[in-house]
C-alpha cells in the first residue's frame, strides 16, 4: 500500500520533470559501525555482517570490521561462537559465522553481542512463526510476451497462502532466479504486514519475468514488529524524494544498541522453488 | 454567551442615547457597468475629512450631526463619486462608480488624502488584482492567483509548481482558505501545477497575514479570503477562453434587472483527450464548477447561494486511478436591521474527499477518505458613528473526519478496513472595535473566544507510552457516544492593531494578533499532498497557537502614485503539530504514537513598493525572514530550520498597458534555496542497499531559484457592429530556462541507460527540476 504513493509521486515526477546528477558539498562523516545480522531456524543462514558507514563520495566497499568478537546466546543459555571469514573468502571479508552449525527455535530470544574495540553493541530478538507458502503458479503474460524485456522471460509467478487471522504477522519476501535475488527496482524491498490482508493470498504476482524452465524461487521470512518497522523506514529511506512529497529522509529505527546502523533479524523461513513451464490452457 | 448580549444590550443602548440628533446615511457601493458590490470603497466626509469603508458586502453607513454634507466615494480604478447629502432625515444611498479608463487615470491623480496603503488601519494584508493576475505570464497560460500570491511580500513557495504557499513562518496548513466564505481543504489541481481559483469568476481576493481582524480564526498564519462575482445584473455577458491544458467558459447576467443575478462558470482541462488521442493509458484531466445566484428583494434583504465542486481525476492504464476533490456550498442573507446594524447570516458547507483504486486481480482495493464541514454564521456590523464601528458574531462548525476505509475488489487479497471517524464541534464568538481615537489614531480591538469540543461517537486509546511508535501497546479504551464530549479546549485570542497617520503621506502602525488551530494536517513533507488527511485537537493532539506582534511604516509617493510599505513581524507558534521522524502517516490506527508537538519561532522584514494606477503597475517584494522549529524526539531533540525556510525572497511584478491593443506583463522570483535533509555519508545493507546516513534534519540547503517570465496580451480592435471581443495571451515561462532546483535526492550511481556503475556501492546526488523554457498561448473570447 505505501508502495503505492512512492508510485504515484514518482508518475508525478517523471511526466513532468528532468533531472541531473549534481556534486554535494558534504562534510565528512563521523563513523559508525554498521551491523548486519541473520539468524534462521535453517542451518547454513546465519551470519553477522560488520562493517563502517563511508564518506557519501567513498569510492569502493564499504571498510569491513575484521578483528570483533561476536557472540550469540539464547534465553536457555546456550553461547554461541562466531568466527570473522573461515574460510578465508575474499568476497566474505567483515562476515561472521557460528563456529558449529546454528539452527534458531521458533519462540526462542536470541541476543547478539558484538564488540569493535572497546565498543559494544547488543541486540535481543525473537523468532516469530512464518505463515507457510501453499503452491506457486505460472501465468504467461501476453503484453510481455509480445514485447519482452528479455527474450524469451514472460512469464510471471504467483504465490499462494493462508494468512492465519487470529495472530499478528509481518513478512519479508526474497524471490530469486536460478539462485540469482530479483528485483523489479533496485531499491524494492517486499514486505508486509498482515494488517489489510484478507485469509486468502491467492495469485498474488511476485517480481520478475522468468522464462521457460528457469528456476524460480521464494523465501519468505517471519519478521517481528521491529523488524517490520526497521524495514519500512529502510525502503522509506532509499527511496526518499528529498522531502518534496515525503517525510524528510530519516535513519532506520532498528533493534541495535549504542547508536549502530543496520539490524539484527531472527526469522523463521519457510523457502518454496518450482521450474517454470507454460500453464496448461484451461 | 453572556458577554455577546451583553455587548448587543449595549449598541442599542448607545444607539438609544446618540440617535436624537443625528441621522444616518447607508447604502451599497457598486460598480456601474457589472452592479457588482465593491468592497473596501473609502466613503469620506469631505468637511470632517472622517469616513468609513465599505464592508465585505458593500456596505457602509455613516452616522452624521444634522446638516448637508459632501460625500466622496473613492476606489482605485474607479473614477471618484461626489454627492451632496442633505441629512435632516435617514437617507439611504446606493451608488454606482464608473470605472477609469485609461487616459483618464493620468488626470485624475492629484487626490488631497492619502489612500488605503497610509489611512487603512489594516496592515499585512495583500489585495490580489485579478485583473492583473490575468495579464501576467502564466504557466501553460493558466491565470492562477496563488501563483501571484506565491510573489507578495511575507510569502513562500515551496519553488515551482505546487499550490503550496508559507506565510510569515507558518506552514502551509496554516492558510485558511475560504471561497465565498467556505473552507477549501486543499486548492490544488495536477497535485498544485494549478490551483482551484478560475480566474474567470472571481470578484476579487485579500490576503491576510497579520493584524487579523477577530471575525476570521481557525488558522494560525493566515487568511485568504476569495470572492467570487455575483453576476452582471445589468446585462448578459460572458468568456471563453481556451487554453493548451484547459478551456473555460463563463456567462452572466440578470435573471430580473437590478435585482437578481447569476453566473455559472466552467474550466476543464483536456490532456486526457490528447492522451487519448495519442492512445495513451495514463489519463489525468481536472474540472472546476462555479455558480452563484444573487437577489435583492430589497434594500434590506439580500440573498446568495454559491456553489463550487472542482475535481482532480488520474488513471494509469487499466488497473490504477486515484482522483481529489472540493466541494463548497454557501447560503447568505444579508440583513438590515436598522439604518446601523447590518447582518450576514451565513450557512456553509465544505467538503474535501479522496480515492485510490487498483483494480489488478491479486491486490485491488479501493481506499476512500474524506472531511465535512458544516458551519453556521452570524456576524454583525454595528455603525455608531464614522468613530466607532463594531464586528462582532458568532460561528458554529460540525465537522466529520473519516480518514479512510480500504474496501477489497473482488477476489483480493485484502480485507475490509476503516480507520476511526472523528468528530468536532466548534464555537467562536468574536468582537471587533474600530475606534477612531483622533484624527490620526485609530485602534481596532477585540477578541474571538474559541470554544473547541472533539466529540464522539469515538473510542479514545491509553497507551502505555504514548511516544513508542515502533510498538505501540494500547492498555486500555474508553467508548464514547454520540456527540459525547471528549475533550474541550477553550481558547482566548486577543487582537488588535493601531494606526497612527505621521502626516498626510505616511502612517505606522502595529498588530498583535493570537491565532488559535484545532485542525491539523497530518503531513510531514514539506508540500502536502491531497491524499493527506487532517484531524481535530483531541486527547493526543493539543490546539495550535500563534500569537504575532507585527509594527509597520507606510508611506506614498509622487501623489499617491506608489504605496510603499516596510513591515517587521516576530510570530511563535506553540504546539506547531510536527510528526516523529520516520513516522507512518498514511492508515496508522496508531497515529496518536507519531504525533510531536513542538515550538516555532519566525521572524522578518519585508518590503514593498507598489504601483496600483497608470500604463506601468505592479509591484516589487523583498522578505527576509528565518523560521525555526524545535520538536521533542525530532532532530536529536535540536532546533532544525523549517522546510520552508528561505532566508532571500525578492520578487517583481509588472504589467504595461502599451496601447489598447498590446499589454505587456512579466514577472521576476529570486528565492534561497529550499532547506532539504540529505546523507552526509552511506553504508551497505542487505541485498544492494545503500542506504543514507542521516545526521541533520534539514541542514543542506537547494541551490537558489530563480526566474524570469514574460507575456504579451494582444486585443484586436474590435470592428463596429461585433458583439465580442477577442484577445491572445502569449506567455513565456522560465525564460532563460533555468535549472531551478525542485527537489534533490540521492541513489546508487546509475549511467544513462540505468545500469549500475561500478559494484552499486557507489552514491550520486540527483537534483530534480520541473519546467525549461515554456511557451503556450491562450486564446480569449468575452461578450
Amino acid at each position: 500500500m505505501k508502495r503505492f504513493y512512492i508510485f504515484m509521486t514518482c508518475i508525478l515526477l517523471t511526466v513532468l520533470s528532468c533531472e541531473e546528477t549534481v556534486i554535494l558539498d558534504v562534510n565528512s562523516l563521523d563513523e559508525r559501525v554498521t551491523i548486519e545480522g541473520q539468524l534462521t531456524n535453517q542451518e547454513g543462514q546465519t551470519f553477522v555482517k560488520l562493517s563502517r558507514t563511508r564518506d557519501f563520495y567513498f569510492q569502493g566497499q564499504a571498510p569491513r570490521i575484521t578483528d570483533a568478537i561476536v557472540e550469540v546466546s539464547d534465553e536457555l543459555g546456550n553461547r554461541f561462537t562466531f568466527a570473522h571469514n573461515p574460510d578465508n573468502n575474499p568476497e566474505l571479508q567483515g562476515f561472521y559465522f557460528p563456529v558449529s552449525p546454528l539452527a534458531g527455535r521458533i519462540g526462542g530470544t536470541y541476543q547478539l553481542n558484538v564488540e569493535v574495540g572497546s565498543d559494544r553493541f547488543t541486540a535481543s530478538e525473537t523468532m516469530l512463526p512464518v505463515t507457510a507458502i501453499d503452491s506457486l503458479g505460472v501465468v504467461l503474460d501476453e503484453e510481455e510476451r509480445d514485447d519482452p524485456e528479455t527474450p524469451g522471460r514472460y512469464y510471471e509467478v504467483t504465490f499462494f497462502a493462508s494468512e492465519p487471522q487470529d495472530r499478528k504477522d509481518q513478512y519479508l519476501f526474497k524471490f530469486y532466479r536460478n539462485d540469482s535475488l530479483v528485483k523489479d527496482f533496485p531499491t524494492d524491498i517486499y514486505f508486509s504486514d498482515d494488517e489489510f490482508l484478507g485469509e486468502r493470498i491467492d495469485d498474488l504476482t511476485i517480481a520478475g519475468w522468468y522464462a521457460d524452465g528457469d528456476r524460480c524461487k521464494v523465501e519468505m521470512y517471519s519478521l517481528t514488529q521491529e523488524a517490520f518497522i526497521f524495514y519500512s523506514d529502510l525502503f522509506n529511506l532509499v527511496n526518499n524524494d528529498g522531502g518534496m512529497f515525503s517525510p524528510p529522509p530519516a535513519d532506520p529505527r532498528n533493534n541495535l544498541s549504542n547508536g549502530a546502523l543496520g539490524y539484527w533479524q531472527v526469522s523463521a523461513l519457510d523457502e518454496m522453488e518450482i521450474v517454470v513451464s507454460p500453464p496448461e490452457e484451461d | 454567551m453572556k458577554k455577546f448580549y451583553f455587548l448587543l444590550f449595549f449598541f442599542l443602548f448607545f444607539n438609544a442615547v446618540h440617535s436624537q440628533e443625528k441621522y444616518t446615511l447607508n447604502g451599497y457601493v457598486r460598480d456601474a457597468k457589472s452592479g457588482e458590490e465593491l468592497i473596501n470603497v473609502t466613503v469620506l466626509v469631505t468637511e470632517t475629512g472622517t469616513g468609513v469603508i465599505t464592508n465585505p458586502y458593500g456596505f457602509y453607513s455613516l452616522t452624521l450631526p444634522e446638516g448637508s454634507y459632501e460625500i466622496q466615494y473613492r476606489f482605485i480604478g474607479f473614477i471618484t463619486k461626489k454627492e451632496t447629502v442633505v441629512l435632516d432625515k435617514d437617507v439611504s444611498l446606493n451608488i454606482e462608480l464608473e470605472e477609469e479608463t485609461l487616459e483618464l487615470e493620468e488626470v485624475v491623480v492629484t487626490a488631497e488624502r492619502a489612500d488605503e496603503n497610509v489611512t487603512s488601519i489594516q496592515m499585512s494584508t495583500n489585495q490580489i488584482d485579478v485583473a492583473q493576475v490575468k495579464k501576467l505570464p502564466a504557466l501553460f497560460g493558466e491565470p492562477d492567483i496563488i501563483k501571484t500570491i506565491q510573489l507578495l511580500p511575507g510569502v513562500i513557495s515551496a519553488g515551482e509548481g505546487t499550490s503550496s504557499f508559507f506565510v510569515r513562518g507558518g506552514s502551509a496548513d496554516q492558510n485558511l482558505i475560504l471561497i465565498d466564505e467556505a473552507p477549501v481543504y486543499d486548492p490544488s489541481h495536477l497535485f498544485g501545477l494549478f490551483s482551484v481559483f478560475n480566474a474567470d469568476v472571481i470578484k476579487d481576493s485579500e490576503l491576510y497575514k497579520g493584524g487579523i481582524p477577530a471575525r476570521f480564526g481557525g488558522r494560525l498564519s493566515s487568511i485568504l479570503e476569495v470572492r467570487t462575482k455575483d453576476g452582471n445584473n445589468k446585462e448578459f455577458g460572458g468568456e471563453a477562453g481556451i487554453g493548451l491544458l484547459a478551456s473555460s467558459v463563463m456567462v452572466e447576467g440578470p435573471i430580473k434587472k437590478d435585482e437578481s443575478s447569476f453566473i455559472v462558470s466552467a474550466r476543464r482541462s483536456y490532456v486526457d483527450l490528447f492522451l487519448r488521442a495519442a492512445n495513451q493509458d495514463n489519463l489525468v484531466y481536472f474540472y472546476d464548477l462555479n455558480a452563484k445566484v444573487n437577489w435583492r428583494a430589497n434594500n434590506k434583504n439580500r440573498f446568495f447561494v454559491a456553489l463550487y465542486s472542482g475535481r482532480d481525476d488520474f488513471s494509469f492504464g487499466d488497473n490504477f486511478s486515484f482522483d481529489w476533490g472540493n466541494r463548497t456550498a454557501t447560503f447568505r442573507w444579508n440583513h438590515l436591521f436598522n439604518d446601523k446594524l447590518f447582518s450576514n447570516t451565513s450557512f456553509i458547507a465544505s467538503s474535501f474527499d479522496y480515492g485510490l483504486g487498483s483494480t489488478e486481480e491479486a491486490d485491488g482495493f479501493q481506499w476512500d477518505s474524506n472531511l465535512q464541514e458544516y458551519s453556521l454564521k452570524q456576524d454583525l456590523n454595528y455603525f455608531f458613528n464614522p468613530k466607532l464601528q463594531a464586528d462582532f458574531g458568532y460561528h458554529f462548525t460540525f465537522r466529520r473526519f473519516a480518514p479512510g476505509k480500504i474496501s477489497p475488489g473482488e477476489g483480493s487479497i485484502f480485507k475490509e478496513v476503516q480507520l476511526q471517524r472523528e468528530f468536532a464541534l466548534d464555537h467562536a464568538f468574536y468582537f471587533g472595535l474600530q475606534h477612531t481615537i483622533t484624527p490620526k489614531l485609530t485602534l481596532n480591538y477585540g477578541a474571538r473566544l474559541s470554544i473547541f469540543q472533539n466529540v464522539g461517537r469515538g473510542t479514545v486509546y491509553e497507551y502505555l507510552d504514548v511516544l513508542d511508535n515502533t510498538n505501540p501497546i494500547r492498555v486500555d479504551s474508553t467508548v464514547y457516544g454520540r456527540l459525547e464530549n471528549i475533550k474541550t479546549y477553550t481558547n482566548f485570542e486577543p487582537r488588535f492593531s493601531a494606526r497612527y497617520l505621521l502626516n498626510g503621506t505616511s502612517s505606522v502602525k502595529l498588530s498583535y494578533n493570537r491565532m488559535v488551530q484545532n485542525t491539523h494536517l497530518i503531513s510531514s513533507g514539506t508540500v502536502p499532498l491531497p491524499f493527506n488527511t487532517w484531524a481535530p485537537s483531541s486527547t493526543y493532539l493539543k490546539p495550535q497557537l500563534a500569537d504575532q506582534v507585527a509594527v509597520g511604516y507606510f508611506k506614498n509617493l509622487s501623489d499617491n502614485r506608489y504605496e510603499f510599505s516596510v513591515e517587521a513581524y516576530y510570530k511563535t507558534i506553540d504546539n506547531i503539530t510536527d510528526f516523529a521522524d520516520n513516522a507512518q502517516i498514511f492508515f496508522n490506527r496508531d497515529l496518536a504514537t507519531e504525533y510531536r508537538q513542538g515550538t516555532s519561532e519566525a521572524y522578518g522584514l519585508e518590503l514593498m513598493l507598489q504601483k496600483k494606477r497608470g500604463q506601468l503597475t505592479g509591484f516589487v517584494a523583498y522578505t527576509w525572514s528565518k523560521v525555526e522549529r524545535d520538536v521533542p524526539d525530532v532532530n536529536l531533540d535540536r532546533p532544525f530550520p523549517a522546510n520552508y525556510d528561505r532566508r532571500h525572497n525578492l520578487n517583481l511584478v509588472a504589467t504595461y498597458d502599451y496601447n489598447d491593443k498590446w499589454v505587456f506583463g512579466g514577472n521576476f522570483t529570486y528565492g534561497t534555496g529550499r532547506p532539504i535533509t540529505i546523507s552526509s555519508g552511506s553504508y551497505e545493507f542487505g541485498d544492494g542497499y545503500v542506504p543514507d546516513v542521516i545526521t541533520e534534519r534539514n541542514g543542506f540547503r537547494l541551490p537558489d531559484f530563480h526566474r524570469i517570465d514574460l507575456s504579451a496580451t494582444l486585443t484586436p480592435r474590435r470592428n463596429k457592429g461585433k458583439k465580442y471581443e477577442t484577445s491572445w495571451i502569449f506567455s513565456l515561462y522560465n525564460v532563460y530556462s533555468r535549472k531551478n532546483p525542485f527537489s534533490l535526492y540521492t541513489r546508487v550511481a546509475l549511467d544513462d541507460d540505468d545500469n549500475v556503475i561500478g559494484d552499486g556501492t557507489i552514491k550520486e546526488a540527483r537534483m530534480i527540476y520541473l519546467f525549461p523554457i515554456l511557451p503556450s498561448v491562450t486564446y480569449n473570447i468575452s461578450f
